[in-house]
């Protein structure tokens, strides 16, 4: 039998809720639950209101769900908050030093279980966080965990850092758990020997790191900007073990001219930040287009526009990247859907860039880059092959030489005979600019055009190479629903839903955003009975997409622009009413 | 540098001739460079001439070294990201005053502090010639030019004094003039260990009548032939000051110590010899181990 269980952590920054929901979600790990957690909090250092939701489940996790189980209250401040957000039956826990829901006037249909966790810590150490350990110790017991197995998480997390500290972390563990037992708590899960898991449970951002060092990143810089920062945090932690450069530049600009510099000299090479860091990046990523330079630049959006909502997620910069830079240049666009996908798009975003000399968009959201999962291990191991570099070019070595594929050969600089003249401006085969003194001539005319398309043909090869759009579920289903990047499964979790209750639905997602495939999406799409376009944002920006590239119009969207992830409810709820369904 | 060094100052030239005015100071500065590069048997393709947008900055076009154009002020970081990724390379950026004192101004003083071994020669003509004549960021108050027709308004930077000041450890200015002089300077820039900044009074004769070759030849006299102390960081900044206190120009060496650490020596990769440019990383078994703990 499925065992699902959803536990929302609620407190203020500072009260230590990441490492908190990170620690939680180990321990459920630990027990072979599949995870997937996500925090929504604000743009603050200390204080204000945060979420952290886990959703554990001996199934697969396809989103962090929506109504918990289980509610951790971690302060008075956001125990007020939180009021309108419990329903019947959640049981509430909240430590009753400090909070009291009756004069909060939380509703009666409610399980409350106080726990005075500031006393309870306050006997074993100065330590405040340590009350975090004690409430672990009182879900511990709800949920029938293993407490031998719940110690093994807390030593590999604190037993470098002595044994005092383990043993009080053990000490405060055994009292939460055993504090539950004394008061008789309602037990959702009785005890049971739990498999260990050989999983790892990681972040998306960190998943895209690993896959990126998988393809042999070598060099990696950044300006700080959220969501995209944690990738420079996690890359730097390993740095002289890993022989590569990461940098942190002076603004977004410096980060994606570095990552060209270092790109242009054979290291493999990328860059990340959100929207308006992006928007400085725009004009050099224009730069390696023209130059042929292969560079990956990650964009991982979040609620614009400008500043917009910093710490909250959206899909909106869709056209901003398609557009992206002056002129005609061809650029390849992944929208990784989950973790596992944002690893392997790491690898092949790294790979493209360097065998088609272009310029890769991966482009993630907060959602997908902040959650994080339980996957099957990772597989790192590989051996790179280098793509398209002479080491012996002879003395009539000609760099941008017209080919059928579009990709000439390159040199890199250090190379005997090799040297050549790259620049923004358009340029004969030899790299000379035509953009001068040449410029309208009638015989630069023709290498103008043949520049053009030797640049853009390189598109034509790609599209056979990456992802075709995935089509879930089945054939005759009353209802497609058209997804793109980090809704994949949120979508795929409400079409099991509706399947519940007698609807079918299937799911039409799409990855690669350009090259895009667009006979296939058009044929499925004339294949489909009423569609239903899903997107993180107002204007419908994959619905216009997917109407500029195949010409089909889809008539029914549900978007979500607030910055809260969609949840399954939502869709089930649009789905039921486009199919008139009460 | 190969054993026998043969190559002269033909070698360094491409087969695409430059398309300055005739008589523009960016000429001498081409074959400044090349003499320097000579002197320092530095062969073709271990050196990287980088570029931003601007007359100046087509100097690339017209050199056989590894040369990248790129965007407007970009040349700076482009040229950092080549460096770290494979610092047997000598690297130079190449630009004008609007380009690197006014849109790349920004990545001027990050480099500077930064320390890292590359060369930053600027053109300085005082205004913006290839779009025919505004006024830059080095402009003198009252200069008329296109966009300042009732004359400047705004207080000119001065890039030695902002290099000094943002911690570059050799800050020196030539005179398009003055070639042999150029050239001694250019190739000290090359030689030093560390960050290196040139600014060249450098005439535009098509859109600037003021600082004119005739005006410098007045003007310039060598740091060279006093008893300054390029090593004394407060002389270098009163050096730096001078021509807003006297009429006359040093041009020279005012700054540089070689006792300050680059950021390649402070790096901990590259200061294990490593060239990120040279494979792309397959991780081993114990790296893997090493970064995935976390996830267990």
């Amino acid at each position: 039998m499925t065992k699902d269980v959803i536990i929302r952590f609620v407190g203020s920054a500072g009260d230590g809720l990441v490492s908190l929901g990170d620690l939680f979600g180990k321990i459920l790990k630990k027990h072979n639950f599949n995870v997937l957690g996500f925090r929504s909090y604000q743009s603050v250092i200390r204080g204000g209101y945060n979420e952290y939701q886990i959703r554990a489940s001996t199934d697969e996790v396809l989103s962090v769900g929506e109504n918990a189980d289980i509610i951790v209250l971690l302060n008075k401040h956001v125990a007020e908050i939180h009021k309108v957000r419990v329903n019947s039956g959640n049981k509430v826990i909240y430590d009753n030093d400090y909070i009291d829901l009756d004069e909060l006037e939380y509703p009666e249909n409610i399980i409350k279980l106080p726990i005075p966790l500031a006393s309870i810590t306050k006997d074993i150490s100065k330590l405040k966080v340590l009350k975090n350990i004690v409430g672990f110790g009182a879900i511990s017991y709800i949920l029938g965990l293993d407490e031998e197995l719940v110690k093994e998480v807390i030593f590999e997390q604190f037993g470098d850092k002595g044994e005092e500290i383990v043993s009080t972390n053990y000490e405060a563990l055994e009292k939460g758990y055993a504090y539950a037992n004394e008061n008789n708590w309602p037990v959702k899960w009785e005890k049971h020997k739990y498999g260990k898991a050989q999983q790892m449970i990681i972040s998306g951002n960190e998943a895209l790191a690993l896959g990126m060092l998988s393809a042999g990143l070598k060099f990696y810089s950044g300006y700080p900007m959220t969501p995209a920062t944690s990738i420079v945090h996690y890359l730097t932690r390993y740095l002289p073990k890993l022989g590569m450069i990461v940098k942190q530049t002076e603004d977004e600009i410096a980060a994606v001219g570095m990552a060209i510099g270092a790109a242009y000299c054979g290291a493999r090479a990328a860059t990340g930040t959100s929207g308006g860091g992006f928007s400085l990046m725009t004009e050099l990523i224009g730069m390696a287009g023209i130059e042929e330079i292969p560079l990956v630049v990650i964009n991982s959006q979040r609620a614009g526009p400008s500043t917009g909502m910093a710490t909250k997620t959206e899909q909106a910069d869709l056209f901003q990247v398609y557009g992206a830079s002056q002129g005609e240049f061809p650029k390849v666009i992944l929208a990784p859907s989950s973790i596992v996908e944002a690893f392997k798009v790491g690898i092949e975003a790294i790979e493209i860039a360097e065998k088609y000399q272009i310029v890769v968009i991966i482009l993630m959201d907060l959602y997908l880059s902040e959650q994080i999962a339980t996957v099957r291990k990772l597989d790192l191991e590989r051996k790179n092959k280098r793509f398209g570099i002479l080491k012996n070019p002879d003395e009539n070595f000609t760099r941008y030489r017209i080919t059928e594929s579009g990709v000439s050969d390159r040199t890199l600089p250090g190379t005997k005979n090799g040297m050549f003249f790259t620049g923004s401006s358009e340029r004969n085969e030899r790299g000379t600019s035509i953009a001068s003194t040449l410029a309208g001539l009638p015989e630069t005319l023709p290498i103008r055009i043949e520049m053009v398309k030797k640049r853009m043909r390189k598109l034509d090869l790609i599209l056979k190479e990456v992802e075709e759009p995935s089509v879930f579920g089945e054939e005759d289903s009353s209802i497609t629903l058209v997804s793109w990047g980090s809704t994949k499964y949120i979508v795929r979790e409400a079409i099991n839903l509706l399947k519940d209750e007698g609807i079918s639905a299937k799911q039409l997602h799409i990855k690669t955003i350009n090259p895009f495939h667009t006979s296939q999406v058009r044929k499925i799409l004339d294949d489909s009975k009423e569609i239903l376009c899903i997107e993180q944002n107002y204007t419908g920006q994959m619905n216009d997409f997917i109407r500029m590239k195949t010409g089909f119009d889809i008539k029914h969207s549900f978007r979500r622009w607030d910055g809260e992830p969609i949840v399954p409810s939502q869709i089930i709820a649009k789905v039921k009413e486009v199919l008139n369904i009460e | 540098m190969s054993n026998e060094f043969n190559f002269s100052l033909k070698d360094y030239e491409s087969n695409f001739k430059p398309t300055w005015c005739p008589g523009c100071g960016n000429f001498s500065q081409w074959r400044a460079i090349r003499q320097a590069l000579v002197e320092l048997e530095l062969t073709p393709e271990e050196v990287v001439l980088v570029s931003g947008i601007g007359c100046s900055s087509h100097m690339p076009n017209f050199l056989k070294v590894y040369g990248l154009q790129t965007v407007h002020g970009r040349g700076i970081p482009v040229a950092t990201g080549i460096r770290l990724a494979n610092p047997d390379l000598t690297v130079l950026v190449y630009g004008g005053d609007g380009d690197i004192y006014g849109i790349g101004g920004n990545h001027f003083l990050h480099a500077c502090r930064r320390n890292v071994d590359i060369i930053t020669i600027v053109s300085n003509n005082f205004v913006y010639g290839l779009t025919t004549g505004q006024a830059s960021a080095t402009t003198p108050v009252g200069t008329i030019t296109k966009t300042t027709p009732r004359g400047s308004i705004e207080n000119p930077l001065n890039p030695i004094t902002v290099a000094i000041s943002a911690g570059a450890t050799f800050v020196a200015r030539g005179f398009s003039g003055d070639l042999q002089h150029l050239s001694y300077v250019i190739k000290e820039a090359i030689a030093h260990r560390g960050f290196a900044f040139v600014d060249v009074f450098s005439p535009c004769i098509t859109f600037n009548k003021n600082q004119t070759f005739n005006y410098f030849r007045e003007k310039v006299y060598k740091v060279e032939d006093t008893d300054h102390d390029k090593e004394d960081i407060y002389s270098a900044l009163d050096l730096s000051n001078q021509r807003f206190i006297k009429d006359d120009l040093p041009i020279g060496i005012f700054y540089q110590i070689e006792n300050k650490t680059t950021y390649e020596e402070r790096d901990f990769t590259l200061n294990q010899g490593v060239i990120p440019a040279k494979a792309p990383l397959d991780l081993s078994k114990e790296q893997i181990d090493i970064i995935t703990k976390e996830f267990y």
